[in-house]
Order: C-alpha cells, then sequence, then structure tokens
C-alpha cells in the first residue's frame, strides 16, 4: 500500500497515545452493529496492474473518434486544446477545495471570476455563477430560482410554461426539482412547424416563468423566440436553454430579453467524458442576483487595500441559511468551469464564431446531404439547424442505427426512446470535427438501409 | 496580477483551428437571429495563457502545497494514476447514449462500483448518477418520498434532523418539499434520543443524520434512534460525508439505515477541483430500490464470454418505479472511474484506509490537547475539546472559546494565523454547537511528522502575541480579504470601458 505514510508505525502512534492496537479506536462501535467479518472483495492492486485494467476495461469501449459518430443530444464531440487538461491538473488547481480561505486561494477566486466574466459577455446577461452540475440541473434550478423571483407579483401562482420539445432526459430532471415545492409545469406549445407557438404563448402572461431551449431538442433555431418577452411581459422570467457554441453567430439571449440563460458548458473544455463531469452554465440578470443558486466570486480588497477576490453572497447558500437556502448544492463543477474557461480564452471573440461556423457548416452539408436519400425527409422542412436536425426515416431508426454500426458508422440517435411517437425519427448531431468523408460514410451507410427496407 | 482581459491582441484568436467545410454556413442562421456584437473574451495567444493559468495556479493552495485538515471534507491525496486513466479515450471520447454493446467496459466498471459500495455500506442497490452528496440527499430524499407516496402515506411531510447536521441535510430536504424538524443535540454532543422520541410521529417522513457526527464522535445509540424513527413509519437516512472512518468495521445497514450517499470525492480520493467535480452516488435497501434514478448498471451471463472478458454482458436497466433522472445523463462517469481506481488500489483492505484516518485523528488530537508542560505554560489558553470521547473518528472538533474570553482571539483569527504557517485552515465555524469552532480532519494520507509539526504549531499560534494573531494573516499572498465590501459593492464580472 502507497498511499499510507504511517503504515508499520501504528504501534508507536497508538502507545504514545496510551492505547494498544487499532481496535481501541473503534472501542466505541456497539458490538451490536460492528463488522467482524473481512469486506467480501477483491484483493489490492498495484497502480501498474490498475493501469493495465483501465487499458482493457476502457479500451473495449468503443469511442466517438474511432469512427463516424452523429451522436450528439446535448453534448459535444469537441476537440479541447491540450493546453487545457494540462493545466486545469496542476496539484494547486486539482487538489483544492472550495475557496473558503480567499488569502491562499485567489488563484482559483481569479479564475472563476474571469470566468463568471466570460461567461456572462457570452449570453449577454450581468451575472453569472461559477457553474451548476450540467445542463439539466441548471434549467431545473433556474426555474426554480424564477418562481421565487416572480412569484409575488405573478397572477398565474407557481406556474411556469416550459416549452414542449424539451428532451425528456432533461425534463425529467426539472420535474424532480420542481415536484415538492409548489410549482405546477404546464406545456407552451409549438406548431406544426416546430416553432413555438406565439399564440400560445400568449398564455403564459403572469405567470412566473417561461423555459425554452434555443435551439431545440431538434437543433432548430426559433426566430419567434426572440419575441417571446414582448409577448410574456417583464413580471414573468424568461428562461432560454441555449447551446454554448452557437453564441458564436446567433444572438446572445440576454439581447432578446431573456431574464436567465442555462446551457451545457461542456464543448468548452472538456470531452463528452460519458456525460460527467460536465458543467451547468448559469447567467441572469440583476434582479436574480440574491436568489439565484451557486456560488459567485466578488471582486474588492484586502487589509492593505490590495485588490482581492472572494466569494460572496453566501448567505443564499445552505451551510449559512440551510433549510432556507435558494439551493441545495454545494459541491459544484469549478474544476470543469476552470476548463472551460482555458477553452474560451483560447478561442477568444473570433475564435468562438470560427467554431460555431464550422459547426453550422458540417451541419448544413450533412443536412443537405443525408436529405438527399429519397425517402428521408426532414421533420420540420423550413427549419434552420444548428448541430442537430431530426429526419423521418422509412422504418424504424433503432433498426437504421443498428445498421449503421454494423458498418462502422455512429449515426445518431433514435428519437424513439424519448418520444414513442417518433420511432422513425432519427436525430443526426454534428460538430466541428464532423469531415466529408464522415458525411460520406453516413450517407452510403443510411443510403444502404433505406434500399434494404424499401426494396 | 492583472487579469486575463489584458491579452487583447491584433491578431485574433490565439487558437488555431480549421476552416469551415463550406464558406458561407452564416447563411443557415436567420438574419433576425445572428449575433450582433461579439462576447469582450481574451484574445491571447498560448505562451501568454499557460504563464497566466500557470502564475493563477501558484496563488492557490492545494493538498498538493501542504497540509490540509478541513473537517467534513476529507482532503486526502488524489492519487496521479486517476487523472491519466480519465484522459483515455474510452472515457474521455464516450457519449453516454451510445448503444450498450459499444459501453461494456464502462458498465462493467460501473458494475462493479455499485457492488462495492453496496458492500461497504450494507446496501441493496447502489446508483452511481448522484453528481454530489447534496444531490445525492436530495436523490435519496425523492426515492423516500415516492416510497411513501407508494404507500398511501401522504400525510408524512416533516424530516427530522439534528442540529449538528451538515446544512445540505435541511436544504436538500427542503427542496423536495419537507418541513424541517430540527432536534438539539445532548450536552455531550451526542444524539438526543428523547428530543427524538418526542419529535417522531406519523408525519415523519425520515431522518437524516451522519454517524459519526460532525463533531468526529460515533453515536453509540444509533440502532435504537433507527429503530425509533422505524416504530415511527419513517425512513433513516445516513448522509456519508463522513464515511472515510468507519469502512471494514461498521456500516450504515447494520446501523439501521434504509438509505446512504456516498461522497466519492471525499472517500475515494476523487480530486476536490476547487469546488467540484463532486460524485455522489446513494445506495439503498430493497423496498427503496425500485425508486432509483433510471438507469443502474446491470449484467446477465454471455454465452459468447462478454467483450470484457469477464463472462457477462452489461446493460442498463430501469427500476420499476424510477424517479426518473437527477443528472441528464449517468452521473459524473469521470469521477466514479476515478474512484474505481482508487478502490482497486485497496481492494479488501479498504478497512486499513478507516484505520489510518481514525488513527491520524486521534494521535493529532492528543498532540494538541496533551502538549508538554513547556508548551503548555507558553499558552494564553488551551482550546476545549468540542466533544468529550475516549477515542474520536476522522475528526475532531475543538472549541477556541476559553481563548477567546481571555485573549480576544477568535476561531477565525487562529484559522487565518495557520495560513502563515503554511497550512489551510480547518473548517470554521461549524458544526455551530461547538462555540469557536475548528474542525480538524488529518486523513489517513499525512505522516506523523506533518501530525507532529502541525500540533506544534498550532500550540505556538495559542502562545503568540494576541494583536500578532488577530492580524494575520501577513505572509499570503493577499492579506485579510473584505468580504464585506465584497458583498456590500458587488463586483462580479470585469466592466470594460
Amino acid at each position: 500500500m502507497d498511499q499510507l505514510p504511517n503504515l508499520g508505525r501504528e504501534q508507536e502512534m497508538l502507545q504514545s497515545m496510551g492505547l494498544k492496537s487499532m481496535d481501541d479506536l473503534f472501542s466505541d462501535v456497539p458490538e451490536e452493529v460492528r463488522r467482524t467479518d473481512p469486506l467480501p472483495l477483491r484483493g489490492p492492486q498495484s497502480e501498474e496492474e490498475i493501469l493495465a485494467d483501465a487499458q482493457h476495461l476502457l479500451g473495449v469501449n468503443i469511442d466517438l473518434d474511432s469512427r463516424p459518430s452523429f451522436l450528439s443530444a446535448g453534448l459535444s464531440r469537441n476537440f479541447v486544446p491540450t493546453m487545457v487538461p494540462m493545466l486545469a491538473t496542476r496539484g494547486e488547481f486539482l487538489t483544492s477545495y472550495t475557496p473558503y480561505q480567499p488569502e491562499v486561494s485567489q488563484g482559483m477566486l481569479q479564475a472563476m471570476w474571469e470566468f463568471q466574466t466570460m461567461v456572462s459577455e457570452l449570453v449577454g446577461l450581468p451575472v453569472s455563477n461559477v457553474s451548476m452540475y450540467d445542463a439539466s440541473t441548471a434549467a431545473a434550478e433556474a426555474i426554480t430560482c424564477a418562481v421565487r423571483v416572480k412569484g409575488r407579483k405573478a397572477t398565474q401562482k407557481g406556474v411556469v410554461y416550459v416549452s414542449q420539445f424539451v428532451p425528456p432526459h432533461r425534463m425529467s430532471v426539472i420535474e424532480n426539482y420542481t415536484q415538492g415545492v409548489g410549482i405546477e409545469l404546464r406545456t407552451l406549445e409549438h406548431g406544426m412547424d416546430g416553432r413555438v407557438n406565439l399564440e400560445a404563448a400568449n398564455e403564459a402572461q403572469g405567470a412566473c416563468a417561461v423555459y425554452v431551449e434555443q435551439p431545440n431538442a431538434f437543433g432548430e433555431l426559433d426566430e419567434g423566440i426572440s419575441q417571446l418577452k414582448e409577448i410574456i411581459g417583464e413580471n414573468t422570467a424568461l428562461i432560454v436553454g441555449v447551446d454554448a457554441v452557437s453564441l458564436g453567430i446567433v444572438e446572445a439571449p440576454g439581447n432578446y430579453g431573456a431574464d436567465i440563460v442555462v446551457g451545457e458548458g461542456q464543448p468548452f473544455g472538456i470531452g463528452p467524458t460519458a456525460g460527467g463531469p460536465i458543467y451547468g452554465l448559469f447567467a441572469c440578470k440583476k434582479d436574480f442576483l440574491r436568489l439565484m443558486p451557486g456560488r459567485i466570486v466578488g471582486k474588492t480588497l484586502d487589509e492593505d487595500g490590495k485588490d482581492a477576490f472572494t466569494l460572496t453572497l453566501s448567505t443564499r447558500e445552505q451551510h449559512i441559511r440551510r433549510h432556507r437556502a435558494t439551493s441545495n448544492i454545494c459541491s459544484n463543477e469549478t474544476l470543469i468551469a476552470l476548463m472551460g474557461a482555458m477553452h474560451m480564452a483560447l478561442l477568444g471573440p473570433e475564435g468562438l464564431q470560427k467554431l460555431a461556423l464550422r459547426v453550422a457548416a458540417t451541419t448544413e452539408v450533412t443536412k443537405q446531404a443525408v436529405t438527399g436519400i429519397p425517402g428521408i425527409e426532414l421533420i420540420d422542412p423550413d427549419t434552420p439547424n444548428f448541430r442537430e436536425f431530426a429526419v423521418k426515416l422509412p422504418g424504424n431508426a433503432v433498426d437504421a442505427v443498428t445498421y449503421m454500426d454494423s458498418v462502422g458508422v455512429l449515426g445518431g440517435f433514435p428519437m424513439g426512446e424519448w418520444w414513442e411517437s417518433m420511432s422513425s425519427c432519427l436525430l443526426i448531431g454534428c460538430d466541428e470535427r464532423t469531415t466529408k468523408s464522415d458525411i460520406d460514410a453516413l450517407v452510403s451507410s443510411l443510403s444502404e438501409w433505406v434500399e434494404g427496407v424499401t426494396a | 496580477m492583472s487579469d486575463i482581459f489584458q491579452f487583447n491582441g491584433a491578431e485574433g484568436s490565439g487558437w488555431s483551428q480549421p476552416e469551415p467545410i463550406i464558406d458561407d454556413s452564416l447563411n443557415t442562421v436567420p438574419v433576425s437571429l445572428r449575433r450582433s456584437n461579439l462576447p469582450r473574451w481574451p484574445r491571447a495567444s498560448e505562451p501568454e495563457l499557460v504563464r497566466h493559468y500557470t502564475l493563477l495556479s501558484q496563488r492557490n493552495f492545494g493538498i498538493d502545497t501542504g497540509f490540509y485538515p478541513l473537517g467534513s471534507c476529507t482532503m486526502k491525496h488524489n492519487p496521479r494514476i486517476n487523472e491519466r486513466i480519465v484522459q483515455l479515450p474510452g472515457i474521455d471520447r464516450i457519449h453516454p447514449l451510445q448503444p450498450e454493446h459499444q459501453i461494456q467496459g464502462l458498465l462493467s466498471i460501473y458494475f462493479e462500483m455499485q457492488e462495492m459500495l453496496e458492500i461497504c455500506a450494507g446496501m441493496d442497490q447502489v446508483t452511481l448518477q448522484p453528481v454530489a452528496g447534496a444531490q445525492g440527499e436530495f436523490t435519496a430524499i425523492r426515492c423516500i418520498q415516492e416510497y411513501h407516496r407508494s404507500n398511501g402515506d401522504y400525510q408524512r411531510d416533516k424530516v427530522i434532523v439534528p442540529d449538528s447536521a451538515h446544512g445540505t441535510n435541511p436544504a436538500s430536504a427542503a427542496m423536495c418539499g419537507y418541513e424541517i424538524v430540527e432536534i438539539p443535540s445532548g450536552d455531550d454532543g451526542r444524539l438526543d434520543l428523547d428530543a427524538l422520541r418526542a419529535a417522531v410521529g406519523e408525519d415523519t417522513a425520515a431522518m437524516m443524520i451522519t454517524n459519526p457526527s460532525t463533531l468526529g464522535i460515533f453515536e453509540p445509540e444509533i440502532a435504537k434512534a433507527a429503530e425509533i424513527v422505524h416504530s415511527a413509519g419513517g425512513q433513516m437516512y445516513y448522509d456519508g460525508a463522513n464515511f472515510n472512518a468507519i469502512l471494514g468495521k461498521t456500516d450504515p445497514g447494520r446501523m439501521g439505515f434504509d438509505a446512504v450517499h456516498y461522497n466519492l470525492h471525499k472517500t475515494f480520493s476523487q480530486p476536490h477541483g476547487g469546488g467540484g467535480p463532486g460524485s455522489g452516488p446513494i445506495g439503498v435497501k430493497e423496498h427503496l430500490a425500485g425508486f432509483l434514478p433510471s438507469p443502474i448498471a446491470d449484467r446477465e451471463v454471455a454465452e459468447d464470454g462478454g467483450v470484457t472478458g469477464d463472462g457477462y454482458r452489461y446493460f442498463w436497466r430501469t427500476p420499476d418505479s424510477t424517479i426518473g433522472k437527477v443528472q441528464q445523463w449517468h452521473g459524473n462517469a469521470g469521477a466514479v472511474v476515478r474512484s474505481w481506481a482508487y478502490y482497486r488500489r485497496y481492494g479488501k483492505e479498504l478497512e486499513l484506509m478507516s484505520e489510518h484516518a481514525v488513527l491520524n485523528a486521534n494521535y493529532l488530537r492528543h498532540q494538541i490537547m496533551n502538549a508538554n508542560s513547556d508548551k503548555r505554560d507558553a499558552i494564553h489558553c488551551m482550546p476545549v475539546d468540542g466533544a468529550p470521547a475516549e477515542v474520536v473518528k476522522h475528526e475532531f472538533t475543538l472549541s477556541m472559546q476559553p481563548l477567546k474570553e481571555t485573549t480576544g482571539v477568535t476561531g477565525k483569527d487562529v484559522a487565518k494565523r495557520l495560513l502563515d504557517y503554511g497550512y489551510m485552515s480547518p473548517t470554521l465555524y461549524f458544526p455551530m454547537i461547538v462555540p469557536e469552532c475548528l474542525m480538524i480532519e488529518p486523513t489517513e494520507t499525512e505522516s506523523r511528522e506533518v501530525l507532529d509539526k502541525f500540533a506544534e504549531d498550532f500550540l505556538t499560534i495559542l502562545s503568540e502575541d494576541p494583536e500578532l494573531v488577530q492580524t494575520a494573516p501577513h505572509d499570503t499572498d493577499v492579506r485579510r480579504v473584505d468580504e464585506v465590501l465584497a458583498a456590500r459593492s458587488l463586483v462580479l464580472r470585469k466592466e470594460f470601458d
């Protein structure tokens, strides 16, 4: 065992305390709850053996980079600059706790303050926290936050309208976070063209909040969303969930009236990592500040008048406010947010724009190529897309994905897993790294399958 | 040092990337939706940024730079093999929605971790989905809530927590809509069974408690407490923040708990990363298993021996009455894999880890409280044990109240002075039931020499000129930071001219 510096010195340490054995240290554990048999687990391993097992087990996984991959559904098969993991795993960052002692934590505090600034700039809102767990918990806590802030003036008490096209796995998180605290979720209807039904949106006037996503679950951009705030009015919060990369070319929601913006931070900073750790973006207008969830860094001075950073507004948080806290969040995703900050800083404004243009380009080319296959149609033909688009197939999408898999293509996500009525729909996701040969492989494997089912 | 926005080079992005595969992709965005102004991010080159972040890191204290006796947080060494493994494409480049046959290795690691955690806690089923301890609490309370509802027990609207509980406990229960009933600790800091008896009833949904308690002492009457709560029809929830103290010695199952969360970032060495990511799996007894979030890793015998070669085919299973999801995917898989690597280091010897954690805590407590007479004579005032006990578990509390009364030096002053000596401060003013509390958890990964030196320096501080201590820190990067000013005049981002 190479993790215990005092191994072999137990006796001398025990003796100095007047104790005889390790058992004496556990004499306070009553017999009736004491474990007497050893843990029925495998034997210990050396670092070398662990690495070999890890390489074997993780090696049998098929990674996204090993084949043409069109699976996105809210995550990005991004490229993370080499600098990012190398710097973020510096021990001073990696092995620190939440910076409760600002005098020896200025590094992380400043990096998070810079992160807040970059997120704030990205989404067009003045305040950002230092991360939520992921896009789904960010959306869920945006809703509970909006109800706290807008609840008093709302004429539809506790009511929040949520877009019909929020993916079910995200919706499920939202439901779990809102079910016990007097919030009623109602559906904000979309029209046959996939866009938010602006007529129906009138019903949301007087509700606490409206939650929509831009792009929606099918990767569709909706011009109507920029008119929503005008329709629902000042007393109803507009919460917009975004694809963070799209904001390199798509308007920042803060500029069309959004009160809170949330989204998945993952495309900046870390690979898809089987779904975590990733991080949720959370930014808002100033009137939400004192009732928002999560940690916030503020700039201040030290005793000598020198610039310094510190966590602030902690009175919202669980360790002070306990059951009256704005959230139970304690551990968040700071290190991943740090990686995000590094990635954003390296991209710069023009780099972000270019990244978004790259994704837009592969989305468009893939969309044109796939819809050129006879028998395949876009579910919403006249809607612009970013990163993803959904098509209707002449058969079950699970079968199509299975066939494409058999020829080495990860062809997308069968939407029947989200909505039963969409079992023939395939969600195809693109990213900045999608190549023309990837697209060729997708089109040829999908065409083969279509020919097979229509023959 | 100046901030990152000082970098504003003329050449645009500091990072090269390939050109878009078509030129006019901006046309895919409707004109009315196009971004008007780009975010004012820095324009920097790689060398500038590498230096910027390296300099920032040098202004940050981590376990790697010094002793980190932060109670309740288990700041143990983070083995570097963990970081190497999570860079492998078989985890970094995996999508959670990939078909099961493409991620058999990941599923097998999930299964192994679920099983190991079940064994260590005496629970029947574990889910790895919650991504932080607080989210684990929330998830478990949600399961308990659905369990009661499935029994028609809608009147159970209260959750009991001791006044020494972590703040997340009441906050998590409140997020599920529960009313919180706080019960006072006894004079010895232990759970007061009479107070518990008075608090339970037909409206009790659950009790949330950690054992060892936040005072670092084992609750000897925990099984009786469980009996009291159960006989009222409530469920027992174990806050696993202090799990590092008891592995292989006892487990929440034996103590009578129905549900438990684990902090992989405490007990199983997932790095804390300046505040996260964490991972907060939960384990439950059979009667709650059907309510767990979806999905859970499971396996069946594979005719062909399976892809991993262990004879099984792994798959995701949805529990029958699942509450759905608490995180969008399968939790913090990267943290699970790191913790798996850590577990493999110990295997069945995990008990050794807890023994050494407890040994170190008791040793350090002894070195501080039983200082030799020379040292003692010089000290203004000795601290008082937060809870009188023969032995503590993995942490202990000291009250600096006497020092404050005689010299005016507060617990916070001592904590800040420790920074000058190159230590991280212990947890300050928690639990709130101990006045001027310092909560100290050395963990098993500190050597005897470090503990001896810390005890000596700690006692030296208690003998220092009170003014020197009250004005500490003196030798840190910045002096005492004005938190009141920070909250009063909020500067939460860079303002550009």
